[in-house]
């Protein structure tokens, strides 16, 4: 047995001294973006004493419980700083007001510090320098050749096979400097359709249904989430993954007026635990089952009349005439999936909704259990949670809240369905009765340009296009040369593993590759690859991921990130703040936007010859407005006090500012929600500048009123009914868990105490599925599928039919292939029966959407992630099995 | 610097686990605080070193005073600092006794402070969930976060049996609240 575990903490932390430097940032991870203070200091100096005045913090240590200001042994780290060692600490703003307040912290910000690049840690095997792969090897080139050669060869890919085929795929999310830069080189210069964000094969809409209804995806303040008596959650669990909305607005609503939370989660996580054990409900259903189970609350309320009828009068939905016109976006600009469904989703507005929802036979109690797996109690307790009135007639205020449990598995349905089932309860624009997404990564993605989306080679009837699908167009081989930046692109796509066999043929399998350090011999090899029908992939990162960077790129590029540069970037209630930079980056390492700037220049791009990040975020600006991050009358204050952007956000500190932002009375105000009823705008309309959005006070729809849609079961039935476990199979699902989530690039190899936690994927399976396999916790599994069905093809006309999954059969553009994961089981009733649990993406060797379809919703174009489907048997055991150095079996949620 | 302080060498296989302190960032550390240093050796990291704090010895109890599953609070380092010692049961990282299932921790949850009264789970040998946002530790694998917030595992009591009195010597990660385990 180990007598030590794998990492032991400091046992004392240095305390800043008084005259450290300080600044102002956010945690680099999930979307919540807590805000923390950095202190720094050079290493043999001073350090800070215990009382107030000999420490930076100014308070005395120890410190009390819940009093913020303690130090973990997590929160220092050495760094390189204008040149010298310099102690760091990075800790919770223990003064702030919004979000985080008063210090609290997920696990994963709070050990953010040793995210920073230290030679003497495992961030040692940070990218920095350009390299090119030389006889297999990657080797190291000049900014200058690297550059050169990536410009040269998209201008020869553009020019002999159009722009479709230079292909870029990247993050949506590492700030607005960056994302404005790469996608003004890929929309507004290059103008290619082949482009995608890291979850998404293409431009398809997260959650098509709340598009289609007028919600804004980020309409919601933190606030909310705290005022709201009922909180109703589909796919999520903000314990797990939104710990600050949780401990801070959840709980603490819970705490202190009674909050209510009713959880729909496969999976018993702890915030469901607590709920169930605090009054709420946790609905344990069967994956993929959601829209069934809208549909039947909806039934539920509207038998016994708990709609809001008062609501209903005073903002009633759209009518025939409202619908028709395109859901509020005129005719030109609507989904394309609008006529193709005509009168599939649309309503003539509550009464045709009404009648729709109670002709449906899977909103019928009987059926909608059986289909969920869900006792019919349970199903109608939750409709009285969420709307019967009380016995003085007021109504409990309900807000809903979603994430990629739900749309990832039925996408448009699931999200048209809780949509209308929560606007029926009235929730979607008054304070604490909101329908909101509760978010993933942070905010950043500005737009440099519009996406091409008429390019795209997929075609409805009549104009609508489809947007481009990458990791086929890819297959298909259409994609010559590929920028990959900040993303795996493999792992985090379905069926990965015949994704990376495509890629893998293209890249490495083609005869041409460069066997010298010549700057004219790898061009004429690129060339010579692309000419083949092969393709160049160049990756930008922080690290070597696999296999993208260590096995597909031929060149790669090293990114300065978080801490290394200044960046502003946005959090899912739209609260922009500043991160400053407050060490250099190892290396050669750039900045996002710097590496594009020098792409752009030598492409021959105006535009592109920013000399800061500052000279970014401000144009960038002008890509936004009328947008969810419009900040022109910002930098118009900004300007008016002779300060940079970035100087006047850094005045801000970890407060920052709400967008959109406008003007009052001379005044700088910022915009706590959307669609918010209840918002007092002035009489004599917007001052200046300021755009008076009409999402302000209204729905996100051509009238303002909102869209209560249809759910019809027919378009996911097929797919479902296909795809469920047959026999032995179970469902392979996957999440996110509290430990590892939106850090996973850093958390699982290179921050030592989450390495200990959590050095290997797991596979959480219930006793008596683990039984029946001869599975105990810790052992080795493999989940495999010979049937993972695969989309192949397509590009041509389609009608809804040939779009659904018999119609993609029938035709030829389903292919099923084998592919296996090796995992680490943990036996826990925490799943349900029939269905198993891994995290998403926490190991690239482990990725679990390997057994997922790439199948897309016919109605939005996006993948079912959570839809892994394989067998489960034993191969061994793990060494975490009997060594307690690592990791731990111990059920999540125990209590 | 501590007179007790010495180096172990061993060799790395070179394949082994990535070491979360090298003997650099160790030697900066050591030049900067004053706590006594124990060395490590793990398998496949070389020589790792780290910076649990040897602290004045205390006896805590008897062996044959604890029952399984019955913790008993105790102070340590000083009596501001409130600890469980407990048997589990079942061995556990850094038991000590017979079994090697005599363990203590600090109470105080490393997340925010507050105090884990009661919250000592028998069936799972876990602490929590912490009353004020859930965290839970594993007390048979060095007091890892099992879920939630905390960003180190629940400080654990190193202990030493000596004739059947159960003595601590010292403490493994920091104590909330504190900048050092004796602040």
């Amino acid at each position: 047995m180990a007598n030590e575990p794998y990492f032991t903490p400091d046992s004392d932390v240095p305390l800043p001294p008084p005259d450290a430097d300080q600044f102002t940032t956010c945690c680099d991870y999930c979307v919540v973006a807590c805000g923390y203070k950095v202190y720094r200091w050079p290493v043999g100096s001073k350090n800070g004493g215990p009382q107030a005045a000999e420490n930076a913090l100014g308070v005395d240590f120890p410190r009390g419980p819940l009093k913020g200001g303690f130090i973990s042994p997590n929160m220092h780290n050495i760094v390189t700083a204008d040149g010298k060692k310099q102690h760091v600490i990075v800790v919770p703003d223990k003064d702030s007001k919004v979000v985080n307040r008063g210090g609290d912290h997920s696990i994963r910000g709070g050990c953010i510090a040793q995210k920073c690049y230290n030679p003497d840690t495992p961030t040692r095997d940070r990218l920095q320098y350009p390299m090119m792969r030389i006889n297999g090897k990657l080797e190291r080139i000049s900014w200058d050749d690297a550059t050169d050669i990536f410009a040269e060869m998209a201008n020869y890919v553009i020019e002999k096979y159009s722009e479709s085929a230079y292909a870029q795929k990247q993050y949506s999310y590492q700030y607005f400097e960056n994302n404005y830069a790469l996608t003004k080189l890929a929309w507004r210069h290059i103008h290619t359709p082949a482009h995608a964000f890291h979850d998404n094969p293409g431009h398809a809409p997260d959650t098509p249904g709340f598009r289609d209804a007028g919600i804004d995806n980020f309409s919601a303040s933190y606030d909310d989430w705290y005022e709201a008596d009922v909180v109703f959650l589909s796919g999520t669990d903000p314990f797990e993954t939104k710990t600050i909305i949780w401990n801070e607005y959840m709980m603490r609503g819970t705490m202190e007026h009674g909050q209510k939370q009713i959880f729909v989660n496969p999976r018993r996580t702890s915030g469901a635990d607590y709920a169930v054990k605090n009054g709420g409900l946790h609905l344990q259903l069967i994956p993929g089952t959601d829209t069934v189970l809208h549909m039947a609350l909806a039934r539920v309320i509207l038998e016994n009349g708990w709609e809001d009828k008062k609501w209903l009068a005073k903002f009633p939905p759209a009518n025939k005439w409202e619908s028709d016109s395109g859901f509020g976006r005129g005719i030109r600009d609507t989904p394309w999936q609008w006529r193709t469904t005509w009168g599939k989703v649309q309503t003539k507005g509550f009464e045709d909704y009404k009648a729709w929802i109670l002709s449906q036979k899977e909103s019928e109690l009987d059926f909608a259990a059986e289909l969920c797996g869900l006792p019919k109690e349970q199903i109608v307790k939750a409709a009285e949670l969420m709307a019967k009135p009380r016995p003085d007639g007021t109504r409990p205020k309900l807000s809903v809240g979603i994430e990629k449990g739900n749309y990832w598995t039925n996408n448009y349905s699931n999200t048209a369905s809780i949509a209308s089932l929560g606007l029926i309860c009235g929730a979607g624009n008054r304070p604490g009765q909101m329908i909101s997404r509760l978010g993933g990564h942070q905010r950043g993605g500005n737009s440099g340009g519009s996406y091409p989306r008429s390019k795209g080679p997929e075609k409805f009837f009549g104009r609508r296009r489809m947007t481009l699908n990458l990791d086929k167009w890819l297959e298909n081989g259409h994609v010559r040369m590929a920028y990959v930046v900040g993303t795996t692109w493999v792992g985090s796509m379905s069926a990965s593993q015949s994704l990376q066999e495509s890629m893998t043929k293209l890249t490495r399998g083609n005869p041409a590759q460069i066997s010298k350090n010549d700057k004219a011999h790898a061009l004429e090899v690129m060339k010579e690859r692309v000419d083949s029908g092969g393709t160049m992939m160049v990756v930008q990162d922080i690290y070597l991921r696999e296999p993208i960077g260590s096995e597909l790129a031929d060149f790669v590029f090293p990114a300065a990130t978080w801490g290394e540069e200044a960046f502003v970037r946005s959090n899912g209630e739209r609260r922009m703040r500043i991160y400053d930079k407050f060490y250099d980056a190892p290396g050669e390492a750039k900045p996002d936007w710097w590496i594009v700037g020098q792409i752009g220049q030598k492409m021959g791009f105006p535009g592109f010859d920013w000399k800061t990040s500052n000279d970014v975020y401000e144009e960038s600006m002008r890509g936004n407005r009328r947008g969810r991050r419009d900040y022109a009358v910002f930098l118009k204050y900004a300007k008016k006090a002779g300060k940079s952007g970035h100087d006047f956000l850094r005045e801000l500190g970890t407060q920052g500012i709400q967008t959109p932002v406008r003007e009052e009375d001379g005044k700088i105000l910022g915009t706590k929600r959307f669609h918010d009823s209840t918002l007092e705008l002035p009489h004599t309309g917007p001052e200046k500048l300021t755009w008076m959005h009409k999402i302000f006070k209204s729905f996100k729809t051509q009238t303002g009123r909102p869209h209560l849609l249809k759910s019809p079961w027919f378009i996911f039935a097929d797919f479902f009914d296909a795809i469920k476990p047959k026999g032995e199979e179970l469902w392979v699902s996957s999440g996110r868990i509290n430990e590892v989530w939106q850090s996973g690039f850093d958390d699982v190899q290179r921050r030592s105490y989450i390495t200990q936690r959590w050095p290997e994927n797991i596979l959480e399976i219930h006793p008596e599925d683990a039984k029946a396999r001869g599975i105990e916790s810790g052992d080795m599994v493999e989940a495999y599928s010979d049937r993972v069905a695969v989309q192949t093809g397509g590009f041509i006309h389609r009608t809804l039919e040939d779009a659904m999954y018999t119609g993609l059969l029938k035709n030829g553009h389903i292919e099923f292939k084998s592919a296996s994961v090796e995992l680490v089981a943990m036996v826990t009733d925490s799943v349900r029966k029939g269905t198993t649990f891994s995290i998403c993406l926490m190991n690239p060797k482990r990725a679990v959407n390997a057994l997922s379809p790439s199948v897309t919703d016919p109605m939005s174009g996006n993948y079912r992630f959570k839809l892994g489907v394989g067998k489960v048997r034993k191969i061994g055991e793990s060494p975490y099995k009997k060594d307690l150095a690592q990791m731990t079996f111990v059920d999540r949620t125990f209590s | 610097m501590s007179s007790e302080f010495k180096i172990l060498e061993t060799d790395s296989d070179g394949e082994g686990r990535a070491c979360q302190l090298s003997r650099r960032r160790f030697l900066q550390a050591a030049g900067v605080g004053g706590a006594t240093l124990a060395m490590l050796t793990v398998p496949g990291c070389g020589t790792l070193m780290a910076r649990t704090a040897r602290l004045p010895s205390k006896r805590l109890a008897s062996l044959a005073d604890l029952e399984v599953d019955k913790p008993v609070t105790v102070m340590y380092p000083d009596p501001k600092s409130m600890c469980m010692l407990v048997k589990l049961g079942v061995p556990a990282g850094g038991g000590v006794g017979p079994d090697g299932d005599v363990v203590a921790f600090s109470m105080s949850c490393p997340h925010m402070g507050m105090t884990m009264i009661g919250a000592y789970n028998a069936k799972h040998k876990g602490m929590g969930p912490c009353p004020s946002h859930l965290s839970r530790f594993d007390l048979t694998r060095y007091g890892i976060v099992v879920s939630g917030h905390a960003t180190q595992s629940l400080p654990q009591v190193l202990l030493e049996v000596k004739e059947g009195e159960i003595y601590a010597t010292g403490l493994r990660g920091l104590l909330y609240g504190r900048n050092g385990n004796l602040g």
